[in-house]
């Protein structure tokens, strides 16, 4: 860290000595717990918490406040103290407070955000902690440090809050009025009847009701993966060959097919400057008829619109057929992590440990609808929603485990970090413009694999990593991918 | 001690007061302006995403990169179109007004000026909110107003084509800001001394050539410096285009303080430039103050008028 540490250092210890003077003047009546759920304070002196979170989606405010008047009430002597930030603002908020020597005790990071919490040096190993009750709660080697998604050289560094494929699956929802209205009474399973759907929606819609909306390119990476390997709309990269192939035809007909339903107005007016909940709300309200959706969008989705009549699929495939499936990198998203600079580490894995106990995974399930990372919370009732059923089902019959670079070594995590440090190489900026202005993607898509061609050799040169990290010849794309072998 | 000495103790009493009583501004503009603008020159030689001490000197690589990048020069361009629209459109708009709202014999002048004035005191980011709405294809207030009176056929994608994004944009800032220009006019307006006005109208000249030939004239030195205060606020316009367009679509509204802002803060990068963020702030500030010296004559004007 920086000079600023010290006088971290020294404001917490101050107050840690100005509470322990008071427990000593007998201001702190509270002890440790008798409540099987509840530990609190390890000193039993009254400690603080400091929280960073998201405050999404709607509603979770006041979620999670009162989650943690429960945990405060089992718990006596710790109270928590929440710091809500905009999830574009999340990291930098939390960067700041860990350089102002204020760093939070536990935050919330995912993804791409807990590899730069934890590439910082700021995510505290939670190793220590981890009991055998634990462990109980997740499926039987889901906290493989192999492929759990939590670990970071072997170690467990963070919580999960969803179901493994919760964030990951590729859903297509529909109404099945408006489709039914124009004729179609069946979801669209490949790109061509996307297309003559869309189509037929939107003209016989006039003006007021649309085919589809692309959820900016959120539709495109959904839907050409299950036309070409995940990694390529995803980095650019083909992990059968290894090289770039963002000029791959599959991934390129994909662009196109947005960009001709853009072109003849099937796609929804006004998508390019929506924020992310414009899609579930203009969906619910019936503006347009089917997009490739967040799992989350579901409840919200019937929140605004119970009696909707909504269809929900798995993305269609391109007209030559399934060339690939929805990918499964790791059994979980990172999410909660314990800061590296707590004062307070016990009091600290208390939270982390409530944050991934029955109680709270069942409490934010039957607020939010979410499948949450303990799956006994939750499928007793799948078969029972409708809805429920239909994403489950998706999940089952579209998703496959595939190589992850990242996990399986030090060179594969080097190359797809720095290429993440490299936004401008993705595709998604390129297939933006050519929808909205209506130009040819394949010429951007071959200027995309130079500059990425170039890009990997300047790693390779490095000698940090080789083309080998990010090659898995044998992988079939139709096929669930065996790391052992 | 003699008379002169004393007098010379007490002169210097004096000014410690006058120190002691600016220093707390001195303090704030040293700390709040001084030395962030420092502090980014000397980030910029470096290769730092913002956390913990720079030390990965790059020399002027960063600067290379942003002066041969297309996209700083596209958002270079658009900032300067917020500052030409400012001083071609909404300069002479507010002046025309401001002669017209400066006649005592209006009537409700104070309200008029008042609701202009109003969207100065407005909240940015609540602006770009609201436009965001009012102008949406689906639904959107405006859209809906044209529709219904016929004026066209199908809605207009105001701040998602690339072709009306940044005018959308320009027109709400030029709105937003106009309320300012009237303040600066009406001013300047009323240092046209009354008797030159009657004195005109004597020798039997029409409206057109009084505003022509005596209250320009008089409020040129004047002019020129709401002209530098105008070009200078437009040149780095940031709050609204972020709450509108965030740059887009495909950064067609992209203007420097956002290109700046999205490689120093953007999630989507797994570490920030800050660096590179810093090269990009202080080239934009080079050329800021190169076009502002581009308007030396009509400052060298203004002195010898003032003379």
């Amino acid at each position: 860290m920086t000079y600023l540490r010290p006088a971290q250092i020294s404001r917490r210890g101050l107050l840690t000595g100005g509470l322990g003077a008071a427990a000593g003047l007998g201001l702190a009546a509270c002890g440790s717990s008798d409540s099987p759920s509840g530990g609190g304070s390890s000193s039993g002196s009254p400690v603080e918490l400091t929280i960073a979170l998201i405050p999404d989606p709607p509603g979770a405010s006041e979620f999670y406040r009162a989650q943690f008047d429960a945990f405060e009430a089992a718990n006596p002597g710790i109270t928590i103290k929440v710091v809500e930030n905009p999830s574009d603002q999340q990291l930098s908020a939390i960067e700041l407070m860990f350089q102002q020597g204020n760093a939070p005790d536990i935050y919330r990071a995912q993804a791409a955000g807990f590899d730069r919490m934890y590439s910082r040096g700021w995510a505290r190993s939670l190793e220590e902690f981890v009991t055998d009750d634990f462990l109980s709660r997740f499926p039987e080697g889901s906290l493989d440090p192999l492929s759990s998604g939590l670990h970071r050289e072997g170690e467990l560094y963070s919580i999960p809050l969803v179901w493994g494929k919760w964030s990951a699956m590729d859903l297509f929802v529909y109404n099945r009025s408006l489709l039914s209205a124009s004729g179609f009474d069946a979801a669209p399973t490949t790109w061509g009847e996307i297309e003559e759907v869309a189509r037929a929606v939107t003209t016989d819609g006039g003006g007021r009701v649309f085919g589809m909306a692309p959820e900016q390119a959120s539709g495109i990476v959904r839907l050409s993966r299950q036309g070409v390997p995940y990694s390529i709309p995803g980095d650019g990269i083909n992990l059968i060959t290894g090289e770039p192939d963002t000029s791959n035809s599959t991934m390129v007909e994909a662009v196109e097919l947005m960009r001709r339903m853009n072109a003849d107005g099937s796609l929804i007016t006004g998508w390019e400057s929506w924020d992310g909940s414009r899609s579930y709300t203009e969906f619910a309200a019936g503006s347009f008829a089917m997009y490739t959706a967040q799992s989350w969008h579901l409840a919200e989705i019937r929140k605004l619109n119970p009696e909707i009549d909504l269809g929900i699929v798995g993305a269609p495939v391109p007209d030559s057929g399934r060339g690939s499936y929805t990918p499964i990198t790791q059994h979980f998203d990172p999410l909660w992590s314990m800061s590296a600079e707590t004062a307070h580490p016990e009091e600290s894995w208390l939270v982390l440990d409530f944050l991934a106990s029955e109680e709270f995974y069942r409490a934010y399930y039957e607020q939010f609808g979410t499948l949450t990372a303990m799956q006994t919370v939750w499928e007793a009732d799948v078969q029972e929603d409708p809805d429920l059923s239909a994403m489950f089902d998706v999940a089952e019959t579209t998703m496959k485990v595939v190589p992850n670079p990242k996990l399986a070594s030090v060179g594969g995590a080097a190359i797809l970090n720095a290429r993440a440090e490299r936004p401008e190489l993705r595709f998604t900026d390129s297939a933006l413009e050519s929808m909205v202005k209506n130009e040819d993607f394949a010429p951007k898509a071959a200027a995309l694999d130079e500059q990425l061609r170039t890009f990997l050799g300047e790693i390779y040169a490095s000698g940090d990593a080789s083309v080998e990290d990010i090659r898995f010849a044998d992988w079939d794309p139709l096929q669930p991918y065996d790391a052992a072998s | 001690m003699d008379a002169r000495a004393r007098r010379t103790a007490a002169k210097r009493r004096e000014y410690l007061w006058c120190y002691l009583l600016l220093l707390p501004l001195l303090l704030a503009f040293g700390g709040f302006t001084l030395w962030p603008i420092v502090a980014s020159w000397w980030y910029s030689f470096f290769d730092w995403d913002g956390v913990g001490n720079p030390t990965e000197w790059v020399g002027l690589a960063n600067f290379a990169e942003v002066l041969t990048s297309p996209d700083f020069w596209r958002a270079f361009w658009h900032s300067f179109l917020f500052s030409l629209v400012a001083i071609l459109i909404e300069l002479p708009l507010a002046l025309a007004f401001a002669i017209l709202l400066n006649n005592g014999r209006l009537r409700g002048r104070n309200v008029y000026r008042l609701a202009l004035f109003v969207p100065v005191v407005t909240t940015t980011a609540v602006v770009g909110i609201v436009f965001v709405a009012l102008l949406d294809p689906v639904r959107g207030a405006v859209n809906e107003a044209l529709l219904a009176i016929g004026l066209v056929d199908a809605p207009i994608n105001f701040l998602g084509s690339t072709t009306t994004a940044l005018p959308s944009v320009m027109a709400i800032d030029l709105w937003k800001g106009f309320g300012i220009s009237l303040i600066y006019w009406l001013a300047a307006l009323q240092t046209v001394p009354k008797d030159l006005i009657e004195a005109a109208q004597l020798d039997g000249a029409r409206k057109g050539a009084i505003v022509r030939h005596v209250m320009v004239p008089v409020m040129a030195p004047i002019a020129i410096v709401i002209m530098l205060l105008l070009f200078q606020r437009s040149l780095g316009t940031f709050d609204l285009v972020q709450a509108m367009t965030a740059g887009g679509p495909v950064y067609s509204t992209d203007v420097v303080p956002t290109f700046i802002y999205r490689f120093a803060f953007s999630p989507e990068m797994q570490a920030p430039r800050y660096g590179f963020a810093c090269a990009a702030g202080v080239v934009f500030g080079l050329l800021t103050l190169a076009l502002t010296l581009l308007q030396a004559p009509a400052l060298r004007y203004r002195k010898r008028v003032a003379a």
